[in-house]
């Protein structure tokens, strides 16, 4: 029974210091209108948080909200909210969660509904959303909420980048992108000048921008820390420490707190601490966003000796250096570098590797500089976004790479009435043992 | 408009368990429930005669016959097939004239409609999720080793409601069995059941703009426990028919003297269908 | 199956119908290149220009998938699934090559995993925006030429502004043409069924430009003579959705009582009514056509001072098809896992109710098994707006 639960053990302090960011982020929302900043509904990795925050906009995070109801266990209710108005259960999970609690809190006026997780989020001032390259809920869900906040305006921008194609080089077209790009982040400028009534202070934006590079490096730099053996923190933890990176990107406080959790991680590797009491498995998360309301099989993981010293979901971030970006004087267009080199990072192995996938090329990366025995990846039925082609990935990995033990589960981001915790666990054990067998046979 | 004295219609309403046929004439003249089984032709046959015997009638003193369920389409000797919703809507309106949203509870279906001056104005499904239909009960029931009949009375009796999240039957299941092993009360487990039951048809009726009075109908309504989950959800209490398995076939006979009548006043005549009821004689 | 028809009527329909890509086949025997592509994005002019034939893939709805599922995910849209499960069976084995436009997730997603599975000779992923501003349209254009090179490339010709303005005149003859056989369904007889319409779309979407010309005015020509009885008061309906593309539904609308006498469909309405403008550059109108006048929902209409005119701007339409051919019923049809339509419902069912006319929305699989279960909510909706 959800109440009877052992909290989750948390590897690393600093995972545990999140709920605080957490709570922070959705309160400044609640905040926001008496301090006289604007509120806008937002979404992450789409390359907008510069911006927002130097127009001292307060961004409310949708994905950060479901997150909590999911990790609560308390998402149905807004989930069939969203139901009742013919929002097809299939859909993004996120965005009906969210709009579930739009549409109660319109209807009590304004007001926040009852027994709302951590106090829930502030009707928006504007929302801003993006229609990039991977994520079509990320324009269609603002479309769709403006439907019940009808007052609200709505900024939709785009971030593309180029598509993979083993037969052309991206390179070719990458000016073309980022060129469209910058300009879309412009065009959301003229927006939140439009709404906030004020005009951009791109000094602020190029010091928020700089900010923002120094935050992925030290990113970074701190995760690969977790290359040690044993490995002082796995994705458990790190579905926690991805937060000021995604939601507080562009704020002193992202940036302190990577600051802390490299000491923290320093002085465990010193100490030799690992996650699990017996690190036997060292497996690499390839893809999938995690039930937020199962993290705890993390740690049915780590009780059999399988951990994660690496995973490739929210971790949207590179060194600098190894992007090799040009030099500009335009932040707008160093912002549009950055996410164009990060999204096509690993064209350029992929395409040395016939047959390859750059997403596999990644996993690849990670199994070897992690030391890594295997690979699982996580289907939630309501993403496309982040889970359509994992099964090709599975497939990609074997036949480039070699066999190796790979565990596709099946769940969702925030719907929990599918999950089944014995099913999940029966998964667990078959993939364990497949780590063992294979240990054994490449000894 | 007056029955005239030697007019008598029928509604067959082939369900996916269960076959009900009401024949009436001024008022209700005969209704007998049967089992659907796997071959729908063969058994509204049976059901039919039953009825027929019921009410002392021959097969061919019917007037008109509507046939409405799951297996309309397979009654031969029907005129017309209407869909359940519309017939339970008018089966429904005319014992609760008040009632203004309906909701069907069915062996493997669940429907919400919503009825003004007796016409229906919308309408919602599930018939493809067991969570929300009398199926969901069966299968828990079987696995507590519980009657159907019982589980309703069961849970009514719980002192507290042990939440069910899982919405997949097959892995509910496993929920409740894992949870009786850890000594969950089997009463709380049940009342769990039916709030899981009726928060799914409360998502689907939600659709539709509720408005009152809210009646239950079709064989869940018969499930005490299930009719108070949802008492318990909507916050008011709902009405329930005297015969709630019979709304949908009296609603089908309601509309075959509804259409007969109607195209006899224009001085039309419907179509019949011209099949017998079987090929030898009913009566002896 | 002998060379170009001789006749084009509804016979032909019917036969390209239910023989999907037959004349395709018979064309690339002939040494001619064949195109495939999915959705309404893809630029039809740019392939025709090239003397390719573009072919609109389709699958079929009465196939379970049994291939697919190896390859590619459950949650991936039921309609690229059941097209990819075709395209595994060697169904669309007479393609030289595809073309496929970013519509959305399941499509952008699933794009190295039909690349990878099929291998073709020709692959190109074109890269359409969701937004129309400024910045993307002048995107747009460029996406469109990186498209037109590649294809050059490939069959090793050039295709000049004089070709694309020439395909487009084509094509928008071809619309013109399709709207006018949509036009004979206006009045109170129809003089083309649903069922017959739905056959005429699906066959024209396989052919060349001037042959799918020439199927429409023979269909025309042939509806034209026809006499119709009158009917009576029967319920006139409109279907709207993304690619349906078999008569299944259709005909189960008729023949619950219904006339389907208009669609705002990926195959239908929504490619047949917007032209293609005749600029300098060719690219240019090409741009403005597939960026900005196709109304699906991949792309993020901004238009509009405030919400009801955002709302108009974007389903506008959809109250034009009402009045223009008198619709008592919509019927909104998506599929499951659609995220583009799914989070449209709301607005699009409360727009059109808000013109009085009754909307039932319908969340299917693109299969046919699950027939008799739209088959009982079709009939209740048919049974409740007489």
């Amino acid at each position: 029974m959800a109440e009877d639960k052992k909290p989750r053990t948390l590897a690393t302090e600093s995972a545990g210091k999140i709920a605080k960011f957490v709570r922070g982020n959705m309160a400044s929302t609640l905040k926001a209108r008496e301090e006289g900043k604007k509120v806008a509904y937002t979404y992450i990795n789409d390359g907008q948080d510069e911006i927002i925050r130097a127009m001292d906009i307060v961004p409310a995070y949708g994905e950060s909200f479901a997150g909590v109801c999911a990790a609560k266990r308390d998402a149905e209710k807004y989930l069939q909210k969203a139901e009742a108005e013919n929002f097809s259960r299939s859909l993004c999970t996120y965005a009906t969660c969210t709009i579930g609690f739009d549409v109660w809190r319109e209807e009590l006026g304004g007001q926040i509904p009852p027994e709302t997780p951590w106090g829930g989020m502030a009707r928006p001032d504007m929302i801003i959303g993006s229609a990039q390259q991977l994520c079509d809920p990320r324009f269609k869900w603002p479309q769709a909420t403006q439907h019940y906040l009808q007052d609200v305006p709505v900024f939709v921008g785009s971030m593309y980048y180029p598509p993979w194609d083993p037969n052309m080089d991206h390179k070719d077209q990458e000016k073309l992108y980022v060129k469209y790009a910058a300009d879309e982040l412009r065009e959301l400028v003229l927006f939140c000048e439009k709404h906030t009534g004020k005009k951009m202070d791109w000094d602020r934006l190029a010091t928020i921008v700089d900010l923002t590079d120094r935050t992925w490096d030290l990113f970074i730099e701190t995760y690969e820390l977790r290359r040690a053996i044993p490995t002082p923190m796995d994705t458990g933890d790190a579905m926690n420490t991805m937060v000021p990176v995604t939601f507080n990107l562009g704020t002193q406080e992202a940036y302190d707190y990577y600051v802390m959790l490299q000491e923290e991680l320093k002085r465990k590797i010193e100490q030799k601490k690992g996650v699990a009491e017996n690190e036997k498995y060292r497996v690499v998360w390839g893809a999938g966003l995690p039930s937020w309301f199962a993290l705890s099989d993390f740690q049915y993981f780590n009780d059999k000796g399988v951990v994660f010293p690496v995973e490739v979901t929210y971790r949207n971030a590179e060194k600098l250096d190894r992007l090799d970006l040009p030099k500009t004087n335009d932040p707008l267009e160093h912002i549009a570098w950055r996410w164009v080199r990060f999204w096509t990072h690993w064209y350029e192995k992929a395409r040395r590797r016939p047959g390859s996938l750059p997403k596999v090329e990644r996993i690849i990366e990670y199994l070897e500089d992690y030391n890594c025995d295997g690979v699982v990846f996580h289907s939630a039925f309501s993403c496309r976004s982040w889970h359509a082609g994992i099964v090709q990935q599975a497939q990609v990995l074997k036949k480039v790479y070699g066999d190796i033990p790979t565990l596709i589960m099946e769940g969702d981001i925030v719907d929990i009435s599918s999950y089944n915790e014995i099913d999940t666990h029966n998964r667990i054990d078959a993939f364990v043992e497949t780590l063992e067998a294979h240990k054994k046979r490449t000894n | 408009m007056r029955t005239e004295m030697n007019q008598y219609f029928a509604g067959v309403d082939i369900g996916s368990t269960m076959t009900k046929v009401v024949i009436v004439n001024e008022g209700l003249r005969a209704s007998v429930v049967g089992p659907t089984g796997p071959e729908h032709r063969k058994l509204a046959d049976k059901v039919m005669e039953e009825a027929l015997e019921h009410a002392h009638l021959a097969f061919d003193d019917l007037t008109y016959i509507i046939a409405t369920g799951y297996g309309r389409i397979n009654v031969p000797f029907a005129d017309k097939q209407i869909t359940e919703i519309t017939c339970h809507a008018k089966g429904l309106h005319s014992l609760l004239p008040t009632a203004r949203t309906i909701i069907d509870i069915g062996g493997q279906d669940s429907k919400g409609i919503r009825i003004k001056n007796g016409k229906v104005i919308d309408f919602v499904m599930n018939d493809k999720c067991a969570a929300g239909t009398g199926r969901f009960l069966e299968i828990i029931a079987d696995a507590l080793n519980v009657p159907l009949d019982a589980l309703g009375a069961l849970s009514v009796s719980a002192e507290k409601v042990t939440p069910i999240a899982n919405t997949c039957t097959v892995f509910a299941e496993q929920e409740v069995v894992s949870q009786l092993a850890n000594g969950e009360p089997l009463a709380s487990l049940t009342a769990g059941i039916h709030d899981a039951v009726a928060a799914r048809i409360c998502a689907m009726v939600n659709k539709l703009k509720i408005e009152q009075d809210v009646a239950v109908t079709g064989g869940g309504a018969k499930n005490i426990g299930l009719v108070k989950a949802l008492e318990k959800r909507f916050g008011f209490a709902l009405l329930v028919p005297h015969e709630p398995l019979l709304t949908g076939a009296l609603g089908a006979a309601l509309m075959a003297k509804e259409l007969f009548q109607n195209a006899w006043a224009k001085g039309e005549k419907l179509k019949r269908s011209g099949e017998g009821l079987k090929e030898a004689s009913l009566f002896l | 199956m002998t060379g170009l028809q001789a006749t084009f009527d509804l016979a032909t329909a019917d036969r390209y119908y239910r023989e999907y890509g037959s004349r395709a086949k018979e064309l690339k025997a002939a040494g001619n290149k064949i195109i495939g592509y999915l959705s309404a994005l893809a630029p039809v002019e740019i392939m025709t220009a090239a003397k390719a034939v573009p072919v609109r893939l389709k699958g079929d709805v009465s196939q379970p998938i049994t291939k697919a599922d190896a390859y590619m995910e459950t949650i991936v849209c039921p309609f690229v699934r059941n097209v990819f499960d075709s395209a595994l069976k060697g169904n669309f084995n007479f393609l030289d090559g595809m073309v496929l436009p970013h519509q959305c997730d399941s499509i952008d997603r699933t794009s190295d995993v039909w690349n990878y599975s099929l291998k073709l000779p020709y692959w190109h992923f074109l890269n359409m925006p969701h937004v129309t501003d400024g910045p993307s349209v002048e995107f747009t254009k460029e996406i469109l030429r990186i498209f037109i090179a590649s294809l050059e490339k490939f069959l090793g010709t050039k295709i000049t502004d004089q070709a694309l303005a020439q395909a487009v005149k084509d094509h928008n003859e071809n619309r013109r043409l399709m709207r006018g056989l949509y036009n004979l369904r206006r009045g109170d007889t129809p003089l083309i069924t649903g069922v017959e319409m739905m056959k005429v779309l699906v066959a024209c979407m396989s052919l060349p430009v001037t042959e799918s010309s020439a199927l429409i005015e023979g269909v025309t020509r042939q509806v034209k003579e026809r006499e119709i009885s009158p009917r009576g008061k029967v319920p006139r309906i409109m279907i709207v959705g993304d690619q349906l593309d078999d008569i299944a539904v259709i005909d189960t609308i008729e023949k619950a009582g219904a006339a389907l006498v208009m669609d705002d469909i990926s195959i239908g309405s929504k490619v047949y009514w917007p032209d293609v403008d005749d600029t300098a550059d060719p690219v240019s109108g090409l741009a403005e056509r597939y960026l900005k006048k196709l109304k699906i929902p991949t792309t993020f209409v901004s238009e509009g001072a405030n919400y009801r005119e955002n709302l108009e701007a974007r389903f506008g339409h959809l109250k034009q098809y009402i009045d223009d051919f008198n619709i008592n019923g919509v019927i909104l049809f998506t599929y499951k896992y659609c995220d583009p339509y799914g989070f449209d419902i709301p607005a699009v069912k409360s727009f059109v109710e808000s013109s009085g006319v009754p909307v039932l929305y319908l969340e299917d699989e693109y299969s046919t098994s699950t027939l008799p279960r739209i088959k009982t909510r079709i009939e209740a909706f048919m049974e409740m707006i007489v």
